[in-house]
C-alpha cells in the first residue's frame, strides 16, 4: 500500500512539471495582453509599457516561466494582477467555498442515486424503471445553469424562502450559511444525481446476470439480501469510479453555478482571471485542479479493493 | 424617584433604542457586475473600483452632472493669464474620515504622492508631460491654498483632474498609508467612508456622520450638496445579469446602477420597480483602419457611412433610449451643438455611385466584434446587413473582448464595431481618436490639420474659443471618415419603489448619496 501510494505521488511529480509548462505556454498563447486589460481603451504607449513592466511581463516568456516555477517550488504561487493578494491565499478561500458545495452535494446525489439505480436495475423494463430512468436522462440533460435559475425563481423571487444573493461563510454564521447553500448544492444534486444514477442501474443490471448472483438467489436468499449484499459492492465499483471522475471535475471549478448563484469559489475565479487575463491566478487554479485530479484519482484508486476485494493494490 | 416617572423614563429609553434599531435599518443595496480591484483609488482600479471609490474620496474639482468642472473640495479656483498657475481655495472646516482637518499640506501630500511613478496613479500621464502638460509644482502657501504651475496652458487641466477613472484626484489624508509607506485603506473626505470589504461577495460603506458637506440646495454630479441620508451602502457583487435582475424582483438589492434597455423595458412593468434612464459618454461606432489597402480610399469608407440607416439602427441597439450622434463629441457634452448635430445622411444611391467610382468589386471586408458587449456585436451585425444593400461584403470576426482590444491596440484590423469609455471632455474625445499611427497605433484619425486643430483646443481655456475649435474638428472628421460614430449610450438604473432621488448621469456611475429609502413598513 505505502509502495503504491508512493509510487502514485511520485508519477505525480512529471505530470505536475509537464503540466505547469503546457499551462505556462497555453495560457501566454492566448491573444490579450493584461496590461492593456488593466488599463482600457485609454492606454497611452508609454503606461502600457510602464505595467507591464511592473507586472513583469517584459521578460521572456522563458524567464517569466522561471522565476515562476522557483517561486512556487517554495511555496509562492505569485501575486494577482488584478488583486495583487496572494495566489496560495486566493485559491485556499475560494476552493474552501466550491468544495463545500460540490463534496455536499456528490454525497447526496450518491446516496439517493445509487439506490435508486439498484431498485432500477432490479426491476428492469418495469414501468418504475421507465419512470426512474426517464427522470435521470431528463436531470441529466438539463443545464445546470438553468435549474439553478428556475430554483432561483420559485424559491427566491416567487415563494421567496432563500436568498437569491450572496454567501456568508459557515464560519460566521452557520445557519445563515446553510440558507446560501442550499439552491446551488440542490441544482448539482439533481443535476449528478441523473449520471450516477444510470451508472449505477447499468452496473447493478450487468451483475444482476453473473452467475453468482443466481446461485445465492437459488441459496434460497431473499431479494433484498441478493440485492444489498451481493449485487450492491460488485455494482458500486464501476459507479465509484464515475463519482471519482466527477468529483474531479466538479471541484475544478462550478463556475456556471457560482456565477449563477453568486457564490466567491474556484471556478469564478478562474473565469474572472481568465477575462483579465490574471495569469498568475490562472496559472494557480490550473495547477491545483491539476493536484485535485490526482489526488481524487489516487484516492479512488486505493478505496476500490473496499468494493472490488479482487482488485489488489 | 417614583414609578410613574421610572415608567415614563423606560418607555423613552425603548422609543429611542427603538428608534435607533430603525435608523441603523437604513441600509441599501446596491448590485456590481463585478468585484472592486483594490481600494486605493485610481491606482489598481477599474470601473467598479471607481464607483466605490468616488463615494470615499474626493477632489479639488469635480464633474457637475452636464460634465462641467465645478470646484468640489476647493472653494474657488483662480487661473493666471497665462494658464499656467491654478491657484485652489480650500473650503473651510472639511474634516477627513479619521476626524483631522483638510489642509493644503494634505492637498500637497497627495499629489506628491500621486505625481510619484512608484504609487502607478493611473492618470500620471496626463500630469507628467506625455499628456498635455506637466505640473511642475505643486505649493502650500498657506493652509488653505494650494497652487499648482504647469510647463505649458492646458485646457484640460481641471478636466483631468476630475476624471473618475483618477477617482477624482481624490485628496487623501497621510494616514491611509502604512509607516512602511504601503497601502492601508482609503482616509478620504467624502460622505461614506470604507466599512467591510468581503472579496468576491461584497463592499460596505458607511455613512461619515461629520461629513462637511457644500452649501448648495442639492447634489450637482459628483458636487455639490453630498450629504448620505442612509446608514449603510452594500454593493453585492452579482456577474451574472440574470440572477442580478432575480436579486431585484426578489428585493435582494434595492439598485442595479445599470441594466440594459431590453431587461429595462420588461423591469418597467413590474409594480414595485422603477426605471431611471440617462444618456452617458460612451462613443460607439466603426473603425476603420484609413492604412488598410482598400479602406485607405475615403469613397469606400464614405460608402459605408452612407449606407447605415441610424435612425433605425439606433432604435434597435438602443430600444429607443437613445439617439442617433455622428460626432464624436457626445450629446450629453455641453459641447453638443447644432454643428456636432449635423451627420451622414442614409443615401443608398450615392453610396453605390461611390463604390463604383473606387473600383470597388465586392472584395471581402473583415470587421471585428465580440460578444462580451452585446451592442457591440449587435452594432456590427446591423451594419453588416445594411451595408449589403449597397454592394459592400462585409464579413464579421468574432473574438474574445481581450484579443479584440489588443487589436484596436496595435492598429491589426480592418473594420471593427468598438464602443470608446466615456470621455467627459471634448478634447478628451477627439484626442482619443487623433493621433499620429506611426507612434500610437490605436489612433483611427491621422490627419496633421486635425491634430494642430485639437493641440489648440486643449491649450485653450476659455469655452467658447473652444468651441469654433471643435465645431472645426466635427466638419472635417464627417469629410475624412476614419470612423463612423452611431450613437451614444445610455446609463439605466433599476430600483425598488422604495428608494427615492437616485438619479442615473452621463458619467454612469452610481451615486448614494442624496438617496433615501422610503420606510415601506406602513
Amino acid at each position: 500500500m505505502f509502495r503504491f501510494i508512493s509510487h502514485r505521488l511520485g508519477m505525480a511529480v512529471p505530470t505536475l512539471l509537464l503540466i505547469s509548462v503546457i499551462v505556462f505556454a497555453l495560457i501566454r498563447l492566448i491573444p490579450g495582453d493584461p496590461a492593456l486589460l488593466m488599463l482600457g481603451d485609454m492606454a497611452d504607449p508609454q503606461s502600457l509599457a510602464d505595467m507591464r513592466s511592473s507586472l513583469g511581463l517584459d521578460h521572456s516568456v522563458v524567464t517569466q516561466y522561471l522565476i515562476w516555477i522557483k517561486s512556487v517550488l517554495s511555496g509562492d504561487l505569485g501575486v494577482s494582477i488584478s488583486s495583487r493578494q496572494p495566489v496560495l491565499d486566493l485559491l485556499v478561500e475560494r476552493f474552501s467555498v466550491s468544495a463545500t458545495v460540490v463534496l455536499v452535494a456528490v454525497l447526496l446525489a450518491t446516496l439517493l442515486a445509487v439506490p435508486v439505480g439498484l431498485l432500477a436495475a432490479w426491476k428492469q423494463n418495469s414501468a418504475m424503471d421507465l419512470g426512474l430512468v426517464g427522470t435521470a436522462t431528463l436531470l441529466l440533460s438539463v443545464p445546470s445553469f438553468w435549474l439553478g435559475l428556475l430554483l432561483l425563481y420559485v424559491f427566491g423571487i416567487q415563494l421567496g424562502w432563500l436568498p437569491v444573493i450572496g454567501y456568508v461563510g459557515f464560519g460566521s454564521d452557520p445557519m445563515k450559511a446553510l440558507t446560501y447553500v442550499v439552491l446551488p448544492i440542490v441544482t448539482l444534486t439533481l443535476v449528478e444525481f441523473g449520471a450516477i444514477a444510470r451508472m449505477a442501474r447499468a452496473s447493478t443490471i450487468e451483475v444482476l446476470r453473473l452467475e453468482y448472483i443466481a446461485h445465492a438467489r437459488a441459496k434460497g436468499l431473499s431479494e433484498g439480501a441478493v440485492l444489498w449484499k451481493h449485487a450492491l459492492r460488485n455494482a458500486f465499483a464501476p459507479t465509484w469510479t464515475l463519482i471519482g471522475l466527477i468529483l474531479g471535475n466538479l471541484l475544478g471549478g462550478i463556475a456556471v453555478l457560482e456565477t449563477v448563484f453568486t457564490l466567491p469559489g474556484i471556478g469564478r475565479l478562474m473565469v474572472d482571471a481568465i477575462f483579465s487575463r490574471d495569469y498568475p491566478v490562472l496559472q494557480g487554479c490550473l495547477l491545483l485542479i491539476t493536484c485535485i485530479y490526482v489526488l481524487v484519482n489516487l484516492l479512488v484508486d486505493l478505496l476500490y479493493p473496499l468494493f472490488d476485494p479482487r482488485v489488489k493494490l | 424617584m417614583n414609578n410613574y416617572v421610572k415608567t415614563a423614563l423606560a418607555v423613552a429609553l425603548s422609543a429611542c433604542t427603538f428608534s435607533m434599531a430603525v435608523a441603523q435599518d437604513k441600509v441599501i443595496s446596491v448590485g456590481l457586475n463585478g468585484d472592486i480591484r483594490s481600494t486605493d483609488p485610481g491606482v489598481n482600479r477599474d470601473d467598479n473600483t471607481d464607483a466605490v471609490m468616488m463615494h470615499i474620496v474626493e477632489g479639488l474639482v469635480a464633474y457637475r452632472e452636464d460634465t462641467s468642472v465645478a470646484p468640489m473640495l476647493a472653494s474657488a479656483v483662480a487661473v493666471s493669464p497665462d494658464g499656467l498657475r491654478y491657484t485652489f481655495t480650500l473650503r473651510d472646516g472639511v474634516h477627513f474620515q479619521n476626524g483631522q482637518l483638510l489642509t493644503a499640506k494634505d492637498v500637497q501630500w497627495t499629489w506628491q504622492r500621486y505625481l510619484d511613478p512608484k504609487t502607478q496613479w493611473r492618470c500620471l500621464a496626463e500630469f507628467d508631460g506625455r499628456g498635455a502638460a506637466k505640473i511642475v509644482d505643486v505649493a502650500a502657501p498657506d493652509a488653505n491654498t494650494v497652487v499648482f504651475t504647469l510647463d505649458q496652458a492646458n485646457g484640460l487641466f481641471l478636466a483631468a483632474m476630475a476624471r473618475p477613472d483618477c477617482a477624482g484626484s481624490g485628496i487623501l489624508h497621510p494616514d491611509s498609508l502604512a509607516a512602511d509607506g504601503s497601502w492601508r485603506a482609503p482616509i478620504g473626505t467624502g460622505p461614506f467612508t470604507l466599512g467591510k470589504w468581503q472579496k468576491g461577495q461584497y463592499v460596505e460603506l458607511e455613512r461619515f456622520k461629520d461629513y462637511s458637506s457644500r452649501a448648495e440646495a442639492t447634489a450637482d454630479g459628483y458636487t455639490g450638496n453630498k450629504q448620505a441620508f442612509v446608514d449603510k451602502v452594500r454593493f453585492e457583487v452579482i456577474p451574472d445579469s440574470a440572477s442580478a435582475k432575480a436579486a431585484l424582483l426578489s428585493g435582494g438589492v434595492d439598485l442595479l446602477p445599470d441594466v440594459t434597455a431590453m431587461d429595462a423595458a420588461q423591469l418597467k412593468q413590474v409594480k414595485n420597480l422603477q426605471v431611471q434612464v440617462s444618456p452617458i459618454m460612451t462613443i460607439s461606432g466603426l473603425l476603420f483602419q484609413t492604412r488598410d489597402p482598400l479602406l485607405k480610399d475615403v469613397r469606400i469608407r464614405r460608402a459605408v457611412a452612407l449606407s447605415l440607416d441610424y435612425s433605425q439602427m439606433v432604435a434597435a441597439l438602443s430600444d429607443g433610449l437613445s439617439m442617433v450622434n455622428n460626432s464624436i463629441i457626445p450629446t450629453a457634452s455641453p459641447y453638443y451643438d447644432s454643428t456636432a448635430h449635423q451627420g451622414y445622411t442614409y443615401n443608398l444611391d450615392e453610396a453605390r455611385r461611390l463604390l463604383k467610382e473606387a473600383g470597388y468589386r465586392g472584395e471581402k471586408i473583415r470587421m471585428l466584434v465580440n460578444k462580451r458587449y452585446p451592442q457591440m456585436f449587435d452594432m456590427g451585425l446591423l451594419s453588416q446587413a445594411m451595408t449589403q444593400a449597397a454592394g459592400l461584403n462585409i464579413e464579421m470576426e468574432t473574438l474574445e473582448w481581450g484579443t479584440q482590444l489588443e487589436r484596436y491596440q496595435t492598429g491589426s484590423y480592418q473594420m471593427m464595431s468598438f464602443s470608446y469609455s466615456g470621455r467627459f471632455d471634448a478634447a478628451q474625445s477627439y484626442e482619443s481618436v487623433i493621433g499620429d499611427k506611426d507612434k500610437e497605433p490605436r489612433k483611427v484619425w491621422d490627419n496633421p490639420e486635425a491634430l494642430a486643430i485639437l493641440r489648440e483646443a486643449q491649450r485653450e481655456v476659455d469655452p467658447a474659443k473652444r468651441r469654433p475649435l471643435f465645431d472645426q474638428l466635427h466638419r472635417l472628421m464627417l469629410k475624412d471618415v476614419p470612423m463612423v460614430v452611431i450613437y451614444n449610450g445610455t446609463a439605466i438604473g433599476a430600483m425598488g419603489k422604495r428608494v427615492e432621488g437616485y438619479r442615473s448621469w452621463p458619467v454612469a456611475k452610481p451615486r448614494l448619496w442624496g438617496v433615501k429609502l422610503a420606510d415601506t413598513s406602513k
